[in-house]
């Protein structure tokens, strides 16, 4: 009997792990979040353009605001008229924010002759998927992730519209060190885009003379922080910094706040999500800073996104919505000015965008297919909804 | 002084939840031989079904619904999870109960899927924020922050262990269940009804689960539709180290390991959780296969 439990057991965490690994990549079908329906027997007339991002996971609330305004800006462009009197129709594909489903999503789309894609969240999963998508020529117009690391592939497909990693680091620990944070206290997630973060938050403290206390990872899945709040406690830090995503982010506001920990609380801009608010709870989350692309509410000109998104969707408009729904336009435009539905043509076209006027942003791109001047802020936490900070 | 206090009370509460979880694991392991990979979805669902069923009594959170309120419905949670593990028992696990160990196990690992990605779809893939939350106020010790709420999550989880113990030891189907674990075919002979008093196996581990997944909630805020499978693994483990099979064990490796980990991440770093709980577990099972208070197992085997 003892040798028959000893066989259970081996076989047994054998499979865990296996499950561990393949937990998500069960779920990699395809949405019914799906796009048009579309009429597929007019194939000719359509131009389809593919959509990546989690619509499952941690982060599918995100994914569905970035999905939401990929449809309303198609939605406006079909019913003037589409590109060069073709409809546009959106495939999606689900990455879960997960690098395997990422790149099974991926390939989804490239079997489905998307033109170009839009979206990428996760970095972690982009990362990846920009990969296959630079194989197969298609370009990608990415609207949030925005590790450093994705310019750094060199790929001549991949066009970033976000700010990039350093540009955030900067600005929120500049931020944070212009209030007298001298000890900071640095937490990411172990994912691509938070570790990136949190090292680049680390060259700027360093150089501006600043102190690093510590620098610690937890695992996104935990629910309990208790050891790590209690050693930061011991540590009496000026300010914490976390990098990660807002399901983490909430539970760790909360259990800072349970404890007293002192200093200011920031997080990445994958946590500014009213999620954030909830989780931690409105009380808890009072005075927590975000370092952040602002969103459309933020935007000066984006009045009528904002009403359009609250009147169709009854929800307000996610921090990425206005990013994804300048990158549709963006690629519309591309379309428009390559003539033909051709991912080569599409992509040279969006090399030479020039001055193309956006919600909150003008975009050229640089050398690297990115912006040059980065539209960072930080936000404030205030009676239970984000205001800009000073 | 005060982080040593700090560390041991939220190493207790940890091990509270990885206690509760652990028995259902070793109780189903004692009486017919089956590590049941679908339990730690048994304490998501507890959750879950807790969650709804607040969320329908304060109506969308608009209106607190009190401790009684919570107290009804961590008892109805545990009821009907209690029921759903007995359904798990009787559709996948019955008719399994005389195959080779190896057929239930993948079985047990489908009925964990099944039940997570069941939730999915009814609830959406979202993080959920519990409607009503426990109080975070308390007392401070040495400087050291202890909550009622910790004090009360401790103190439910040793009551409910102690019934637990009361039920087995002193009631004729907790006789019936140290029976069964012993020889189910002579229990048969002796016309004892095996199969029911499985299924109530089931049912007390299920709704034990259950009662976490509820506590979990409530005192951290948030729950998910995969929240199971990492703490399922984590209260495998303290069964294990306790001693699979024995019920004293599974409380005793539940704390043990809470503790080890809490204080582990101190020292180490909050990445090395698992590592820490899952080296403990090679170490145990190097060094004492049969677990801290495993002599009971052999004594059966």
């Amino acid at each position: 009997m003892n040798k028959l439990f000893r066989k259970c057991l081996a076989v047994s965490l054998l499979l865990s792990l296996v499950l561990s690994g393949c937990g998500n990549a069960g779920q990699s079908t395809d949405s019914a979040a799906g796009g048009d329906s579309g009429n597929s027997s007019s194939g000719s007339e359509q131009i389809v353009i593919g959509f990546l991002g989690p619509m499952t996971g941690n982060n599918a609330t995100d994914g569905k605001d970035m999905l939401n305004a990929v449809e309303m800006a198609v939605r406006k462009v079909n019913e003037a008229g589409g590109v060069n009197g073709k409809q546009i129709k959106v495939e999606v594909a689900d990455d879960g924010c997960d690098p395997q489903m990422a790149t099974s999503a991926a390939n989804k789309l490239v079997s489905l002759n998307v033109v170009a894609v839009v979206g990428g969240y996760c970095s972690g999963s982009t990362l990846p998927a920009s990969g296959v998508f630079e194989n197969a020529g298609i370009p990608l117009v990415v609207t949030a992730a925005n590790s450093s690391k994705l310019p750094e592939q060199g790929y001549q497909t991949l066009f970033l519209i976000n700010g990039l990693v350093p540009d955030q680091a900067k600005t929120a620990m500049e931020y944070a060190m212009k209030k007298n944070a001298k000890n900071i206290a640095l937490i990411h997630d172990n994912s691509a885009y938070a570790k990136d973060l949190a090292d680049s938050a680390k060259a700027v403290v360093e150089q501006a003379g600043g102190k690093v206390i510590a620098y610690e990872a937890i695992n996104p899945e935990e629910k309990d922080f208790s050891a790590l709040v209690t050693k930061l406690k011991s540590l009496a830090p000026d300010a914490v910094y976390f990098t990660g995503y807002y399901a983490a982010g909430g539970l760790l506001v909360k259990q800072f706040r349970q404890k007293e920990v002192p200093g200011m609380f920031i997080v990445g801009d994958g946590s500014f999500s009213e999620d954030l608010i909830e989780i931690a709870g409105p009380e808890n989350a009072e005075g927590v800073l975000i370092s952040a692309t602002p969103t459309a509410e933020f935007i000066e000109g984006a009045e009528a996104f904002v009403d359009e998104y609250k009147k169709t969707y009854g929800i307000a408009p996610g921090p990425f919505s206005a990013l994804t729904y300048n990158g549709v336009n963006l690629l519309v435009d591309a379309l428009k000015r390559a003539g033909a539905a051709e991912k080569e043509a599409v992509r040279v076209a969006l090399k030479e965008t020039k001055d193309f006027q956006a919600l909150g942003q003008t975009i050229t791109f640089n050398e690297q297919n990115t912006m040059d001047t980065s539209n960072f802020a930080v936000l404030q936490v205030e009676l239970g909804t984000f205001k800009l900070a000073e | 002084m005060e982080i040593i206090l700090q560390t041991l009370v939220d190493g207790l509460v940890v091990g509270a939840f990885y206690s509760l979880i652990a028995l259902g694991y070793t109780m189903v392991y004692g009486i017919i031989k089956l590590l049941n990979f679908a339990h730690g979805d048994l304490y998501m669902l507890g959750a879950f079904i807790g969650f709804s069923l607040l969320s329908w009594l304060t109506g969308d959170g608009a209106s607190a619904a009190g401790l009684l309120g919570i107290g009804v419905v961590f008892l109805l949670s545990m009821l009907l999870v209690g029921l759903v593990g007995m359904g798990v028992e009787r559709l996948a696990y019955r008719p399994l109960l005389t195959a080779p160990r190896l057929s239930i196990l993948i079985t047990a690992i489908g009925v964990s899927l099944f039940l997570e990605y069941g939730t999915m779809i009814i609830w959406s893939p979202n993080v959920f924020v519990y409607p009503v939350q426990l109080p975070q106020t308390g007392w401070q010790v040495m400087g050291a922050t202890i909550t009622y709420t910790q004090v009360g999550l401790i103190a439910v989880s040793c009551l409910l262990m102690y019934a637990l113990n009361l039920f087995i030891h002193r009631t004729i189907y907790g006789k019936a269940m140290r029976a069964i674990a012993l020889d189910q075919t002579a229990c048969q002979l002796m016309g004892i009804d095996v199969h029911r008093v499985i299924a109530l196996t089931f049912f007390i581990g299920g709704s034990l689960a259950a009662g976490a997944g509820v506590m979990a909630g409530a005192y951290y805020g948030t729950i998910n539709f995969l929240m199971g499978f990492i703490i399922g693994l984590k209260a495998f483990t303290a069964a294990v180290l306790g001693g699979i099979g024995s019920i004293p064990g599974a409380m005793l490796g539940g704390f043990v390991l809470g503790m080890f980990e809490t204080v582990g991440t101190f020292w180490i770093g909050g990445s090395w959780k698992d590592v820490v709980a899952f080296s403990l577990l090679i170490l145990i099972l190097v060094l004492k296969p049969t677990g801290i208070m495993g002599e009971k197992v052999t004594e059966r085997m």
